[in-house]
């Protein structure tokens, strides 16, 4: 099974056609080699795999302990039929990593188990296609009983102990399940590399803005190089303000309404119309004004940020592209905050006078938005708005005794804390592999009894391939599988197999992330159906070395 | 009920209590508080006589005082927190002398104060504002942030601390908009199942059930509402009863283990004996109450603040 030579330096490559059972067993011996590299690094007792560098001059190889980042490495095999299999394997595991930040060497040892079982199936005559769809109906039962195992999980010390379960390590554990008992699933949380040698948090109230003043003129706190405003009031516009003149009825409305502090939020300023505004502040008595660049690096980022705003603080946006100019602003554009601040980089909002049912309702359509999409980048731009707007972030400071140990806890950290949001969100269920033993009870009568060979055989293939996570977790920490699950077998319900103090525990005490377990089976039946119905592998020339998967 | 003679007779016509409240043992003791908007009174015999206390600390000068609140151990630590603009003012020596938390400008308008039960040991206090949230300290009132992540109303109109707070960690802070719910001890807020079409929500207390914690909430314009699920769901109780506000909502255990609740509506003040299912008018006032204290001496005596007139003491 094993590759001597897994990495090599390109070639060109002839073009050709590879047909069954050929393409079948060297897809199985390219899926089976990365596997086997990733299979170590499941459960608490991970064993780690060397990756040589690939940058020329670097001889340190990395030593890594997560299947997600040992499969991004692992860019091609060296027979380019295997190739095929293990690139496959890589996408799934790949995907489950950037998706779920865990549950990637869960996947891969499914995916191998069901693959392994299906084809041994195929060679004695099966149809890949009928058995792909019994692995999708078998999927569907194993999903419903992991439904049932699923319970909420809330408070830090029960968090504290979904966190320990996925990262092992007890003090970030500690750490993130407070933080995440405090954000939730939706809250913002930085997660910063620090100059100390250990981990801490912070927790900032308001929302806050990667965007500043327009100039260093208008600070007026010079030692924190910040200014801040007691009751001010906001004029949002999305559009550049180029005629110093446009600002004077906003000046005007201001003074007859006795504003004191406002707040010009503008998609861009002119030197003309800053140098405007500078003068008002020298002008007008117990009046004071800034201005800040409106948030967002392209267009579509800038409207959500103006609709934010305006939804926390209550103003109206001025529109450009609807033709709205600053000289057209009333008094029904102003919004109020109890406090605001801005430094050259940043602006933030502490207690936004805006209405609280539309800012409830607008996080509401920003959260089923999220859930409805698949789009990582979107995810990531609608999480960071729904943060914002819940009123405060966390920062998780990380750091250690050198550059390399704060990135490997910070990589850690990054990971678990996006597990962890889906374990908040869905929810959680017995750990160590054993949510996915109770499973097969479920498949166990479809198996023997099924009317259908191929569909007797699908219950079958996912019923052994559902104990092999837990079979892997024991082999990893040194256990006989066989021996462990016997033990489990004689145990009250519910019971689970703690590697790391080898005794039989209450399975509370070991948890997973619903989501993450439920995407690593759905990803491995699928991957592995559609990798079961591949009869011809058809090779180009000089194929390309294989990408970032979709 | 027979109405004695006025307990603290008010100056101005203008002039109301915000809040009363007494030491646990007042049975023994006699020492009652009331917050009003010319300061902070105290009584020490049952509220036969009060005596304005001065506030020396600068800059917090003799001003309204909007809630206040004792220690549960005050009869031991003789501590009580009175709510001025701007600070929070904590005695260690049952109001003779006194120290002011500051907080960040603007001022914060304080609207409710609220103790841990277990606040000899935790230290942990509550402070509900008008526009600025809720802050929190956790070194018995000393030092003061805010904490409001998930708090999308920030005008706070009443906290209920819950009787297990050590254990369940769970708080409740009724809005303008809606009622939230920390469990984490008031560090981050989630709404809860509570119809806010109902809100603003103006009072909250715990009472115990046949065989749960009930939460009753009362609102501005739309009666008294029951939870006996830890907020999920609700129900709205006693319509007839309680047709429109509920100012506060105040829990008396008896000796005998049963429980009264007592709700103070505009039209003056109602009891229930059955976990608020069905209710009898003790008290109908002509001048809107603001305030009603039941201190816990079996029940015998109960105080009425009326705006512009004074503290009425009555005798159950």
């Amino acid at each position: 099974m094993s590759e001597k030579a897994p990495f090599h330096s390109r070639k060109t490559y002839r073009p050709g056609l590879v047909f069954r059972p050929q393409a079948q067993e060297n897809i199985q011996r390219g899926l089976n080699t990365l596997v086997s590299a990733i299979r170590p690094t499941l459960g608490p007792t991970a064993r780690t795999v060397a990756v040589t560098s690939l940058i020329e001059n670097k001889d340190t190889p990395e030593v890594l302990d997560d299947g997600g980042i040992i499969a991004r490495r692992v860019i091609e095999l060296h027979r380019r039929d295997a190739d095929v299999g293990a690139m496959l394997a890589r996408a799934l595991i790949c995907r489950q990593n950037e998706r779920m930040g865990d549950g990637a060497a869960t996947a891969a040892v499914l995916l191998a188990a069901i693959y392994n079982g299906g084809l041994h199936y195929l060679a004695s005559g099966g149809d890949a296609m009928r058995l792909r769809h019994h692995l999708e109906r078998a999927l569907e039962k194993s999903l419903a009983a992991l439904d049932q195992q699923t319970y909420t999980v809330a408070g830090k010390h029960n968090l504290a102990q979904v966190a320990q379960s996925i990262c092992h390590d007890a003090e970030l554990a500690k750490l993130l399940g407070e933080i995440f008992d405090i954000i939730g699933a939706y809250g913002r949380l930085d997660i910063r590399k620090d100059h100390s040698r250990i981990l801490r948090r912070e927790y900032v109230e308001g929302m806050a803005w990667d965007s500043g003043l327009f100039s260093r003129d208008m600070i007026v706190n010079r030692a924190q190089l910040q200014t801040v405003y007691e009751e001010p009031t906001f004029v949002l516009a999305d559009f550049k303000v180029n005629d110093p003149r446009h600002i004077m009825p906003m000046l005007e409305i201001a003074v007859d309404q006795k504003i004191e502090k406002l707040i010009l939020v503008a998609g861009d300023l002119s030197a003309e119309a800053m140098a405007g505004l500078m003068m008002a502040n020298g002008k007008l008595k117990h009046f004071q004004v800034m201005a800040v660049r409106g948030p967002g690096g392209n267009a579509d980022e800038r409207a959500a940020a103006f609709q934010d705003i305006a939804i926390a603080t209550g103003a109206k946006t001025l529109v450009g592209a609807a033709g709205d100019s600053l000289k057209d602003v009333t008094y029904g554009h102003f919004g109020r905050a109890r406090r605001g601040w801005a430094s050259t980089h940043n602006f933030g909002i502490i207690g936004g006078k805006g209405d609280p049912r539309k800012l409830r309702q607008h996080i509401g359509r920003l959260q089923s938005w999220l859930e409805a999409s698949d789009d990582p980048s979107v995810r990531e731009a609608l999480q960071k708005r729904i943060g914002r707007l819940m009123g405060g972030s966390a920062t998780l400071w990380i750091g250690g005794v050198s550059e390399i140990e704060i990135d490997q806890v910070k990589t850690l950290a990054e990971k678990t804390a996006s597990a962890m949001r889906a374990a908040v969100s869905d929810g959680v269920l017995p750990g160590g592999g054993m949510a996915y033993m109770n499973c097969r009870s479920v498949l166990e009568s479809q198996s023997q009894s099924g009317a259908d060979p191929d569909e007797r055989a699908a219950h079958r293939i996912l019923f052994d391939a559902l104990a092999e996570p837990a079979r892997a977790i024991y082999e990893n920490a040194g256990y006989e599988p066989g021996e462990v699950i016997a033990k489990l077998l004689h145990a009250d319900n519910g019971s689970g197999f703690d590697v790391l103090s080898g005794a039989i525990t209450d399975g509370a005490a070991l948890v997973d992330s619903a989501a993450v377990m439920k995407a690593a089976l759905r990803n491995a039946v699928l991957t592995a159906g559609m990798m079961l119905t591949i009869d011809v592998i058809a090779h180009h020339q000089s194929p390309e070395i294989a990408r970032q998967p979709d | 009920m027979r109405a004695e003679a006025i307990s603290l007779e008010f100056t101005g016509s203008d002039e109301t209590a915000y809040a009363l409240a007494a030491s646990p043992g007042f049975a023994k003791d006699g020492l009652c508080f009331a917050a009003t908007s010319l300061g902070l009174y105290r009584s020490t015999d049952g509220g036969e006589t009060w005596e304005l206390l001065r506030v020396t600390e600068e800059p917090l000068q003799q001003m309204a005082v909007t809630a206040v609140a004792l220690s549960p151990a005050s009869a031991q630590d003789r501590t009580l927190f009175a709510a001025v603009k701007g600070g929070i003012l904590r005695s260690s020596d049952g109001g003779d002398t006194w120290f002011a938390a500051k907080f960040p400008a603007p001022p914060p308008l304080f609207t409710a104060l609220a103790i841990s039960p277990d606040f000899a040991r935790d230290g942990l206090m509550l402070a509900g504002t008008m526009e600025d949230g809720i802050f929190s300290s956790t070194d018995r009132g000393r030092n003061w942030q805010p904490w409001n992540f998930g708090l999308f109303d920030l005008a706070v109109l009443c906290l209920a601390a819950s009787p297990h707070l050590g254990e369940d960690e769970t708080i409740f802070a009724g809005t303008d908009t809606g009622l939230y719910r920390s469990t984490n001890g008031g560090r981050a807020w989630r709404e809860c199942g509570f119809p806010s079409q109902f809100a603003p929500v103006l009072s909250l207390a715990y009472a115990a059930g046949k065989d749960e914690m009930l939460l009753l909430a009362g609102t501005e314009d739309n009666g008294l509402f029951i939870s006996g699920d830890d907020g999920a769901s609700w129900e709205r109780t006693a319509p007839d009863a309680l047709p429109g506000s509920v100012n506060q909502l105040q829990v008396l255990c008896q000796p005998d283990g049963g429980g009264e609740i007592y709700a103070l509506s505009d039209d003056g003040v109602l009891r229930s004996r059955d976990a608020g299912q069905n209710w009898d008018t003790l008290v109908e006032a002509a001048v809107p109450p603001t305030a009603i204290l039941i201190p816990d001496c079996g029940g015998k005596a109960m105080f009425l603040a009326l705006t512009g007139k004074g503290i009425v003491k009555y005798e159950v």
